[in-house]
């Protein structure tokens, strides 16, 4: 009785936080003011980019969910780092290509595609498709290509911009590194968070409500993207 | 890894996953985003007001955004009275940028007049179209200045104004005047 208890609470506390803070944050494109730097100035502008896409990383929930499904049972470092590696590798790619080669895809769609990764990585965790296929699909794999499709999205919130040739490549190299320095930043402390939880019994307790959480924080982002797609459009 | 969950637990965890997510979805998330509200319970917490402040117009924002007077969707612009006249005062904080809109259909005019007391200030007059979200908008003029005179015709149904920038460290007023077929939007928040 104890933990169901505190299980139905912990699920209502998440969701409160899902449902009414997260999704007040950047969801789609950038900020006001990083709007207006963007529109005011041209050529090189290293630091801001930078910035920008840093920022982008620490404030982009859809992003940060699916590492965390990642990170969920990953003990060893050398495990994290060959996992969040792929990652970056995947989206690197794509947001690079993306943008050089003018590569519109529908936001919303692609943010879709991104909820689909969170609630692929919670249904994989909760070993769905070891029960489902009976076998696991390629971890590593999935996980580059999914980046393939989280680095799609950035270039389409930064394409939203009609950036000036003029030092596209550093601007775009100087957004990119950003985006790497902010996801190093959110990863080790959803790791310090992580390693300490596990610590505790209540880990392995709530592995699985924490994962049909993340299933679902996933859910919701299919949903509200594809709304957007339908109303918007 | 967590061992493999059975048939029953893994069905049920997802089950749990979908009602969760239809449900915040349903009740909190598309009320607030999209002012779509099928449970009636986002208006009730006052969660649409939200959406109806949002600078993207959403196509069946109307009857709510009336109700509530927070905002003017275009849809009523085309009961807007031609060659309606309006005088605002519109202040820029110190250090801060705003933006000053007016919602209008395809192919209509507006003749304006603005000036500040005295300080030039970095502004942008442009339009974006009606159910764009790409971000994508047009700058009918750009520059630094103290006052400015003239009129535009839109060329695409949506949202039109100003975006003024204040570099100094006192509050500027604006005093604007503008007519034509416009409804006004006012202060983007």
């Amino acid at each position: 009785m104890f933990f169901r208890y505190h299980r139905i609470a912990m699920i209502i506390i998440a969701c409160c936080f899902l449902g009414l803070t997260a999704f007040e944050s950047i969801a789609h494109g950038v900020d006001d003011n990083t709007r207006l730097f963007l529109q005011q100035n041209t050529g090189i502008q290293f630091f801001p980019f930078l910035y920008i896409g840093a920022k982008h990383m620490v404030t982009g929930y859809d992003h940060l969910l699916f590492l965390l499904g990642v990170i969920f049972f990953l003990y060893k470092s050398k495990d994290i780092l060959v996992y969040v590696s792929l990652f970056t590798l995947g989206h690197s790619i794509t947001l690079l290509l993306g943008v050089i080669a003018n590569l519109q895809v529908n936001a919303y769609l692609i943010d879709a595609i991104i909820g689909l990764s969170v609630v692929y990585k919670g249904f994989d965790n909760l070993g769905g498709f070891q029960r489902l296929l009976g076998v696991n699909p390629n971890a590593k794999l999935a996980v580059l290509i999914f980046g393939l499709f989280h680095g799609l999205g950035l270039a389409t919130k930064l394409q939203e911009f009609q950036l000036p040739e003029e030092g596209l490549w550093t601007n775009l190299i100087a957004f990119n590194i950003g985006v790497e320095l902010g996801q190093f930043a959110a990863l080790t402390l959803i790791l310090l968070v992580i390693s300490f939880w596990r610590k505790f019994a209540s880990f392995q307790y709530f592995s699985t409500a924490s994962n049909t959480l993340l299933m679902s924080a996933g859910m919701m982002l299919i949903g509200f993207q594809l709304t957007g797609y339908f109303v918007m459009n | 890894m967590q061992h493999t969950l059975s048939n029953k637990a893994l069905l049920q965890a997802t089950l749990i996953a979908l009602v969760i997510a239809a449900t915040v979805l349903v009740s909190f998330i598309l009320p607030v985003e999209y002012n779509i509200d099928p449970t009636g319970l986002g208006t009730k917490l006052g969660l649409t007001a939200l959406a109806n402040t949002d600078s993207t117009i959403n196509t069946n924002a109307g009857d709510e955004a009336k109700e509530s007077g927070l905002t003017t969707p275009l849809n009523v612009a085309e009961n807007t009275n031609i060659d309606a006249t309006d005088i605002m005062h519109i202040i820029v904080p110190a250090n801060r940028g705003i933006e000053y809109k007016f919602a209008m259909q395809k192919f209509k005019k507006m003749t304006y007049q603005w000036q500040t007391e005295g300080t030039a200030l970095f502004f942008d007059l442009h339009g974006e179209p009606e159910g764009d979200t790409s971000g994508y908008y047009e700058s009918y003029a750009i520059t630094t200045a103290d006052e400015m005179k003239g009129s535009f015709t839109t060329p695409f149904a949506g949202v039109h104004g100003w975006y003024w920038k204040n570099t100094s460290d006192q509050e500027v007023t604006i005093k604007l005047t503008v007519s034509g077929e416009y409804t006004v939007i006012g202060l983007k928040k």
